[in-house]
C-alpha cells in the first residue's frame, strides 16, 4: 500500500513537471516552433540569448530584485508570524486576515494601487508636496521595485511561518521565559529557529517568485526603463515581430537551473530535520507569551507596516474606483461617482468570472491540498534517492514564468492527446495551477509532518495499528493545521493567478484575473478598480467567515 | 390601451421589417450552412465591453447562432491560433485583430479562407487583400492630451510641432509625454515605422522625444490612465478611438489628429481555412462589413467605420471631410510584412534605443 503510494508520487510528479518542462527544453533546442514542419535542431537560441547584453543585465536586475525582496520579506515575514502567533499583541484577531490582502490582489492592481497612491501625481504624493514642496520619492525605480515586492512578499512568508509556530510545543518558549528571556530573545534564539524549515523553504520560494515577478516591473519599473527577467521575456515575444519561441524557451530555462542551487542549499541547511520535531507525546497547555512592555512597539511595526503594504495601495485601488478622473488639478470632492460598480454590474461574464474564480479557489484548492498531502505523505520518512529528485523537481514549475508556464500548458493541452479534451474545461485550469503551486502546498504539508515526532506514530503502529490507521488517527489529526492553511494559501494564490491559465480560459471559464487582464488591455482601469474592490471585499468576507468560524488558525 | 397597444405592435413590426430589407446580403446556401452549424467562435482584441452592441444586434439578426467571443491580446490570438492549427484540434472560425502585421502574416502563409464577400464593393480597394483578409475599421492615430494640463499653445497640431514644442517649452513637456513601446508592443512598432515612412524628420522626433524624457508603454490604457491623471501630459500615437471611449468618463481627455498626415490603422479579420463553422463565420464577417454592422460600431462601440456609406463623426466620411488627402492608411497587403523582416527590425529597434537616450 505504501509503496504503491509513494510510486504513485513520484511518477504523477514527474509526469506533471516533466511534461511542460520537457516541451520548453526541446523547444530550446530548435529553430522554429516545435509543431511546425520545418523545424530544425539549433543552438541559435543559446547563442542569440547568452550574447545578448540586454538578457545579462535583465538577468542582473532580476537577482537584485530576488535578493532584495527575501532579505525584506522573510524576516519581517517571521516576525509577524512570531508576533500574532505566539504572543499576546493587542488587536491581533483583527490584524489577520488584512496582512492576507496582498496575496489575493493581482499584482497588477497592487502595483496600480501604488500608482494611484504615491506615484508621482498620487494622492498621498500630491499632499507630501502641497506640505514640503517636493515629492521626496521615487516610486518608479529599482529601490522602490524591490521594497514593495519585499513588503508585499511578507505575507507569503507569514503564511508558511505561523502554520509551522502554531504546531510548535509552547513548553520550550516558556522554559525559555522562565529563565529570564525577552520576548525578542525567545523569538531570535528559541521559537524562531525552531521553524527554521519553513522559513528557508519560505525563503528560496520568494527568491524564485522575485524571478517570476511581471506585474510589479511592468508597472513600477518600465517607466524607469527597468528591465527584469520576465519584462525582458514579454519584449522577445514582439522584439522580432513574430513571437519566438526558441527564444522565450531558453530564458525560461536559464531560471529554472537557478532552481538546482537553491534546493541544494536549501537541502544542505535541512540535513537534520528531524531535530525540528516538537508534536511530541506529552499534553500540552498554549499561554501566549507577554510582549510586556514591547506591547505598543510591536503593534506599531505591525500597523506600519499594514499601513505601507496594504492600507495604501488599497486605498488608492479603492479611491480610482469611486472618481471619474484624479491626480494633478482635480478636487476628489467634485469627482466622486458610482458609475464604475454600475458599468460594472452590466460587464458581460461578470458574475460567471467570480464564480469561477471561487469554485477554482475553493474547490480546486482543496483538491490541491488533498493531492499535495498524498504527495507529502508519500515522501515523509523515506530514506531514498527519490525523495531527493522530488525536492528537485517540485521547484522547476513555479521557476518558469507565468508567460511561458500558460504555453506550455496550452500546448501539452493540445498536443497530448489523452487529455485533450480536459483543455475547454475548468479542470484543466486546476491542474495548471495545481502544478504550478506544487513547491508551495507541498513544502507547506511537509513542514507541518516534520513537526510530528515519530514517537507518536511508532506507538500506534506498535499497538498494531496498519499504516493506514496510522495515517487518519495520528498524523493527520497533528497535522490539520497545517492543512487548513495551506488550503487558506493555495485558495488565495488560485484567486489571484492568471498567468498559469492564460490560453486554457475561454469563455465560460473565465476568471476575475483574465477579466482584469482584458480590461487592462484597453484602458478601463477604472473598471478594474472597481472589479479588485469587490473581489477584495468577497475574499475578504471569506477570510473573515473562516477565521472566525470552523477554520481556526489560532489555536 | 389596446390602440395603443396596436399601433406600437404595428410600428415595431414596420421596423423589424425594415430591418429584414436593409440587411439581407447573405447567400442562401452561406445562410442554410450555418443553420446546420449553429455557433461561431471568434478569438478578437477588441474588448468584450465594447463590442456588446455589435454582438447583440449579431444574435438577434441570426439567433440560431451560438457566438462563443474570446476576448485576447494579439500574442494570445496569434500564438493559440498557430498551436491550435498545428495540433489538428479545433480553432477560431473567425480571427479580429488590432495586430495588423500578424494577421498578414497568417493570412500570407495560407491560413486564410478565400471569401468574396457581398459587402466588399462597400470598402475602399486598400482595405482588402486578395478576398482573405478585411480591415474593417479606420482608425486614426492620434495625439491624445490632457486639456486641465497642457496649455492650449503647447498643443501639437502636427507632427513638426512634436519635434518644435519640447524644444521650445522643455519644462512643460519634461518626461510627460507617453508613447508606445515598440519593442514590447506590435502595434507601436508598426505605427513607428510608418511614421518613419511618412515624415522625413521622424529620427528627430524619435530624439525629441528622448530628450524630453518621453515613458514607453505596452498598453494604451496606461497611458490614457496616465495622462488623465497629469502624471503625463500627452500621449503620441493612440488609436483615435480609445481616446474616444475615454472621453465619456474622463472630460480632460481631448485628441489631435495631425494635420500634415494621419495615419489610419484598421482591425484586420479573416476566417480560418480549417474553420469548423466557416458558414457563420461568413455570416459573421459580412456583417461587420456591412452597412449595419459599421453603424453600430460607430454609433455604439465609437469604433470609426470604414464604409463611405456611414456618416457621422465616427466615420472614415466623417474624417475625409475634416483631413482630406492628409489621411493615410496602413494598407491591407503584404508591405505591412516588411517590418517583420528580422534584420531591418533589428535595426530599427537599435536605432529608437539610441534616439531615446538623452
Amino acid at each position: 500500500m505504501s509503496r504503491t503510494l509513494r510510486w504513485f508520487a513520484v511518477i504523477g510528479v514527474a509526469l506533471v513537471v516533466f511534461g511542460p518542462l520537457g516541451l520548453i527544453l526541446y523547444q530550446s533546442f530548435l529553430n522554429e516552433p516545435f509543431f511546425s514542419q520545418s523545424a530544425r535542431f539549433s543552438l541559435d537560441a543559446y547563442r542569440y540569448i547568452l550574447s545578448d547584453s540586454g538578457f545579462h543585465s535583465a538577468f542582473g536586475t532580476s537577482l537584485v530584485v530576488s535578493f532584495g525582496m527575501t532579505l525584506i520579506s522573510v524576516p519581517l515575514g517571521s516576525l509577524l508570524a512570531f508576533l500574532l502567533v505566539r504572543t499576546d499583541l493587542p488587536g491581533k484577531k483583527w490584524l489577520e486576515p488584512w496582512i492576507l490582502v496582498p496575496i489575493f490582489l493581482s499584482p497588477v492592481v497592487l502595483a496600480f494601487g501604488y500608482v494611484v497612491a504615491v506615484g508621482p501625481v498620487g494622492f498621498f504624493s500630491l499632499w507630501t508636496k502641497a506640505l514640503i514642496g517636493r515629492v521626496p520619492w521615487s516610486l518608479y525605480s529599482l529601490f522602490g521595485m524591490v521594497l514593495i515586492a519585499g513588503l508585499t512578499h511578507v505575507p507569503h512568508t507569514f503564511l508558511y511561518v505561523s502554520s509551522a509556530l502554531r504546531s510548535l510545543d509552547p513548553s520550550v518558549e516558556e522554559a525559555a521565559r522562565v529563565a529570564g528571556a525577552g520576548p525578542w530573545r525567545i523569538a531570535v534564539t528559541v521559537s524562531l529557529p525552531l521553524v527554521l524549515p519553513s522559513i528557508l523553504f519560505s525563503a528560496a520560494l520568494i527568491f524564485l517568485l522575485g524571478f517570476e515577478l511581471f506585474g510589479l516591473p511592468l508597472v513600477l519599473g518600465d517607466p524607469a526603463g527597468l528591465l527584469v527577467l520576465t519584462t525582458y521575456l514579454y519584449k522577445l515575444t514582439n522584439l522580432l515581430g513574430i513571437p519566438s519561441y526558441h527564444l522565450i524557451a531558453v530564458v525560461a530555462l536559464s531560471i529554472v537551473a537557478l532552481t538546482f542551487p537553491l534546493v541544494y542549499l536549501q537541502r544542505r541547511m535541512l540535513r537534520t530535520a528531524g531535530r525540528f520535531a516538537v508534536i511530541g507525546g506529552k499534553g500540552q497547555a498554549f499561554r501566549p507569551l507577554p510582549l510586556g512592555a514591547l506591547r505598543w512597539p510591536a503593534v506599531a511595526v505591525v500597523v506600519l507596516w499594514l499601513a505601507v503594504t496594504v492600507l495604501l495601495p488599497l486605498v488608492g485601488v479603492a479611491l480610482r474606483s469611486l472618481v471619474s478622473s484624479w491626480g494633478e488639478g482635480i478636487k476628489l470632492s467634485e469627482v466622486l461617482t458610482l458609475d464604475h460598480f454600475r458599468e460594472l454590474s452590466g460587464y458581460p461574464n461578470l458574475v460567471r468570472g467570480i464564480i469561477n474564480t471561487f469554485l477554482i479557489g475553493g474547490v480546486g484548492g482543496a483538491l490541491s491540498v488533498i493531492f499535495y498531502a498524498v504527495v507529502a505523505l508519500a515522501a515523509h520518512r523515506w530514506q531514498s534517492r527519490w525523495v531527493t529528485f522530488l525536492d528537485y523537481l517540485v521547484m522547476v514549475p513555479r521557476a518558469l514564468p507565468g508567460l511561458v508556464v500558460g504555453l506550455a500548458f496550452l500546448w501539452v493541452f493540445l498536443f497530448f492527446k489523452p487529455i485533450a479534451p480536459l483543455r475547454t474545461t475548468l479542470f484543466s485550469l486546476w491542474i495548471a495551477y495545481t502544478v504550478v503551486w506544487l513547491a508551495y502546498g507541498l513544502r507547506l504539508i511537509s513542514a507541518s509532518l516534520f513537526q510530528v515526532k515519530p514517537e507518536l506514530e511508532e506507538a500506534a503502529r506498535v499497538t498494531g495499528a496498519t499504516q493506514g490507521l496510522v495515517f487518519r488517527d495520528v498524523t493527520l489529526p497533528l497535522i490539520r493545521f497545517g492543512l487548513i492553511g495551506s488550503w487558506l494559501l493555495i485558495f488565495m494564490m488560485y484567486v489571484r493567478e492568471y498567468s498559469t491559465g492564460v490560453y486554457l480560459l475561454g469563455p465560460g471559464t473565465e476568471v476575475i484575473g483574465s477579466l482584469i487582464v482584458s480590461l487592462w488591455g484597453t484602458g478601463a482601469l477604472d473598471l478594474i478598480a472597481a472589479l479588485s474592490v469587490v473581489e477584495v471585499a468577497l475574499v475578504g468576507i471569506v477570510l473573515f467567515i473562516a477565521l472566525r468560524l470552523g477554520v481556526r488558525l489560532d489555536a | 390601451m389596446i390602440k395603443r397597444v396596436v399601433w406600437l405592435s404595428v410600428v415595431l413590426a414596420a421596423l423589424c421589417f425594415q430591418n429584414l430589407s436593409t440587411y439581407a446580403a447573405e447567400s442562401p446556401q452561406t445562410l442554410a450552412g450555418a443553420q446546420k452549424e449553429g455557433k461561431l467562435v471568434i478569438y478578437s482584441s477588441t474588448d468584450s465591453a465594447s463590442v456588446e452592441p455589435l454582438l447583440q444586434d449579431f444574435k438577434s439578426l441570426y439567433p440560431f447562432l451560438q457566438v462563443e467571443y474570446n476576448d485576447l491580446n494579439t500574442t494570445e490570438i496569434y500564438n493559440r491560433f498557430v498551436a491550435e492549427t498545428a495540433s489538428g484540434s479545433g480553432t477560431a472560425d473567425l480571427l479580429w485583430s488590432s495586430a495588423m502585421d500578424l494577421q498578414l502574416q497568417l493570412a500570407s502563409k495560407g491560413n486564410a479562407l478565400a471569401y468574396a464577400s457581398p459587402e466588399i464593393s462597400g470598402l475602399p480597394k486598400w482595405a482588402v487583400w486578395q478576398n482573405q483578409a478585411f480591415g474593417t475599421t479606420f482608425e486614426p492615430v492620434s495625439i491624445a492630451y490632457n486639456k486641465r494640463l497642457l496649455p492650449a499653445d503647447a498643443v501639437p497640431q502636427n507632427h513638426s510641432d512634436m519635434i518644435r514644442l519640447p524644444k521650445e517649452k522643455p519644462d512643460v513637456f519634461k518626461e510627460k509625454i507617453a508613447t508606445f513601446d515598440p519593442e514590447k508592443s506590435g502595434v507601436g512598432f508598426l505605427m513607428m515605422t510608418q511614421d518613419a515612412k511618412m515624415f522625413p524628420q521622424f529620427w528627430d522626433l524619435a530624439k525629441a522625444l528622448g530628450s524630453s524624457g518621453t515613458k514607453v508603454y505596452t498598453s494604451t490604457g496606461a497611458m490614457l490612465e496616465k495622462v488623465g491623471s497629469g502624471e503625463h501630459y500627452l500621449a503620441y500615437n493612440i488609436v483615435g478611438s480609445y481616446v474616444l471611449l475615454r472621453q465619456k468618463k474622463d472630460p480632460s481627455l481631448a485628441l489631435v489628429l495631425p494635420k500634415d498626415y494621419t495615419l489610419v490603422f484598421s482591425r484586420i479579420a479573416f476566417i480560418s481555412k480549417t474553420a469548423r463553422n466557416p458558414n457563420s463565420a461568413k455570416l459573421f464577417l459580412d456583417y461587420i462589413l456591412s452597412k449595419r454592422g459599421q453603424s453600430v460600431m460607430s454609433e455604439k462601440s465609437l469604433v470609426y467605420s470604414i464604409r463611405s456609406d456611414v456618416t457621422g463623426n465616427v466615420t472614415a466620411a466623417g474624417l475625409t471631410k475634416e483631413l482630406g488627402k492628409a489621411l493615410k492608411p496602413i494598407e491591407v497587403n503584404t508591405d505591412i510584412l516588411a517590418g517583420l523582416e528580422q534584420k531591418k527590425r533589428l535595426e530599427f529597434m537599435k536605432q529608437w534605443q539610441a534616439a531615446l537616450k538623452r
